[in-house]
């Protein structure tokens, strides 16, 4: 592969580095819009000739090209603040209830979203979840709304099917919430919702295949990755070491985030911080 | 002529952030920028499509005055030109900037920014990429000062401006236009036409007049273009950001 290339705000895509294949649409991801351009020449023959478009960069970035797919991103700065985006799994706060909807908060400083008193598995009138203010849930965004000032909804549930699709979603209980970048989410996602087995992991992340295999006698854990920059653990098999081996997971988490370590140092931090709380791997 | 330096992503907590060093003043600038974020009260903002955007610009040592607010009303102006406030997630939404000018010769009470206003304006951008908050374009700014004797002085420490006959401030986009300019003092047309076109050499490294030998020689008094120094800055720290992924390809 060439080396990347990196956008800024105002550049155009260069047509070399968009997807060859033209049966399916180019899909367009963040970062990226289109932009029609009348033609700068004044002769009036050319002007029945249809106005020349041009793919210009919003953000700065690598430009990410998905030729199974036919799409074409920009990945930017791990840090930035997630938007809603239709089909993203989160980790929400209930905030407050009302009569029909909770109120959920997302992100620190941005509008609740609503997520229906129903919209859970099996949830009728009489068998709805009772959720407190504070209470954590694992849902997947339904919609984000039309317009400006629109309100982002949720669900536990897919609706067509009734049933928590994907596994997992629906409240949270137990466990701990460490807040890692956007970027790192996205990473964690990758890497826990691929299967093929690898040498040196999914998006560069062993993290999570090392902690399995040394927690593994302990008890195991379970993990939700919210793409708003959450991830929740649980380790509630773990017995006494269950307190102790949350808050490795979640040290180890939040110092690969912030250090940007690779696979190797991943594997050597692992070790160190388990053996730091002195749990026996 | 040193070029100034920049990190972005220095602070933990807010969405996008950056700090430059002014090599002329010696001042650190530290920008943070939150977006997008509920702002209380704006619900019925004058232009309900459109984000909000809030600049503040602390000074290190005292309490923010009209200085800093005129100069917050400036920087509004040119990004509000930039910002693309219609994206997804944006409309209605804020964006809060702030800038803090950190050590460095401090500016008196009420003078006008202009000798920081462009490293201002280099720490609200890299702020706002490192923030990904979509923008139409990027840009580059300069101060130039025209002494009594007519000679233009690129990016004047606070004593120089203090004496010089006019101090202008000019920003341009990475497009070639020309967004803001600020002048302050008594010049004539020729002058600022002089300044515009150093200033240009300055942001972009090539004149708009045809090139011969004069072209080269302007760009080896000002070193290299800004827009490819904030350029460069950028690509550093994308590359940093994302070395698991280039290594792996």
């Amino acid at each position: 592969m060439s080396s990347p290339l990196v956008l800024l705000p105002g550049d155009e895509v260069p047509s070399e580095y968009l997807p060859a294949s033209s049966s399916a649409p180019l899909r367009l991801g963040a970062g990226l819009r289109l932009l029609s351009q009348p033609h700068p020449t004044t002769t009036s023959s050319s002007s029945t000739q249809a106005p020349s478009h041009v793919l210009t960069a919003t953000q700065a970035g690598i430009l990410s090209t998905d030729t199974k797919r036919n799409a074409l991103s920009i990945l930017s700065f791990p840090h930035r603040r997630y938007i809603p985006t239709a089909n993203d799994l989160v980790i929400a706060q209930i905030h407050h209830s009302s009569p029909d909807y909770f109120h959920c908060m997302i992100t620190p400083q941005a509008p609740h979203a609503v997520l229906g008193q129903l919209s859970f598995e099996g949830a009728t009138k009489k068998t709805r979840p009772m959720l407190k203010q504070g209470d954590l849930v694992y849902a997947r965004v339904l919609s984000i709304g039309l317009g400006a000032g629109a309100e982002v909804e949720l669900a536990c549930v897919n609706p067509a099917t009734g049933r928590a699709e994907p596994g997992g979603l629906g409240p949270l209980n137990g466990g701990m919430v460490f807040d890692i970048s956007t970027g790192m989410a996205s990473r964690l996602m990758r890497a826990s919702s691929s299967t093929g087995e690898q040498q040196d992991g999914v998006a560069g992340l062993v993290v999570l295949d090392e902690l399995g295999k040394k927690l593994e006698k302990a008890g195991g854990f379970e993990i939700a990755i919210g793409r708003n920059g959450k991830v929740w653990v649980d380790c509630s098999n773990s017995g006494d070491v269950a307190v102790k081996a949350t808050v490795a997971i979640g040290r180890c988490l939040t110092t690969i985030d912030e250090h940007d370590l690779n696979p190797a140092d991943q594997k050597k931090l692992v070790s160190r911080v388990l053996r730091e709380l002195k749990i026996e791997v | 002529m040193v070029a100034p330096s920049a990190t972005l992503s220095t602070l933990n907590r807010a969405d996008g952030s950056a700090s430059y060093q002014c090599p002329s003043t010696g001042s650190n600038i530290l920008g943070s920028v939150n977006a997008p974020v509920e702002l209380p009260g704006r619900r019925d903002a004058l232009k309900p499509e459109d984000a909000t955007i809030e600049v503040f610009v602390k000074p290190g040592t005292a309490p923010a005055g009209v200085g800093e607010r005129y100069v917050e009303g400036i920087i509004k102006t040119l990004l509000g030109r930039v910002i693309l406030g219609r994206e997804k997630g944006y409309p209605r939404r804020g964006v809060v900037i702030t800038l803090a000018v950190i050590g460095g010769e401090s500016v008196g009470r009420g003078d006008p920014y202009l000798v920081l206003l462009p490293a201002l304006l280099h720490t609200a951008l890299l702020a706002l990429l490192s923030a990904s908050v979509p923008l139409s374009m990027t840009f580059s700014a300069t101060v130039l000062a025209v002494d009594a004797s007519g000679q233009i002085r690129r990016e004047p420490s606070a004593e120089d401006a203090a004496t010089a006959q006019s101090v202008h401030v000019l920003a341009f986009s990475s497009k070639g236009h020309l967004l803001l300019n600020e002048s302050q003092g008594s010049f004539d047309f020729d002058t600022w036409e002089k300044v515009r076109q150093r200033a240009s050499a300055i942001c972009h490294g090539t004149q708009l007049v045809s090139a011969d030998g004069d072209v080269a020689m302007v760009e080896d008094v000002d070193g290299r273009p800004l827009e490819g120094t904030l350029r460069e800055t950028v690509e550093d720290q994308v590359y940093r950001d994302y070395n698991w992924k280039i290594n792996a390809a």
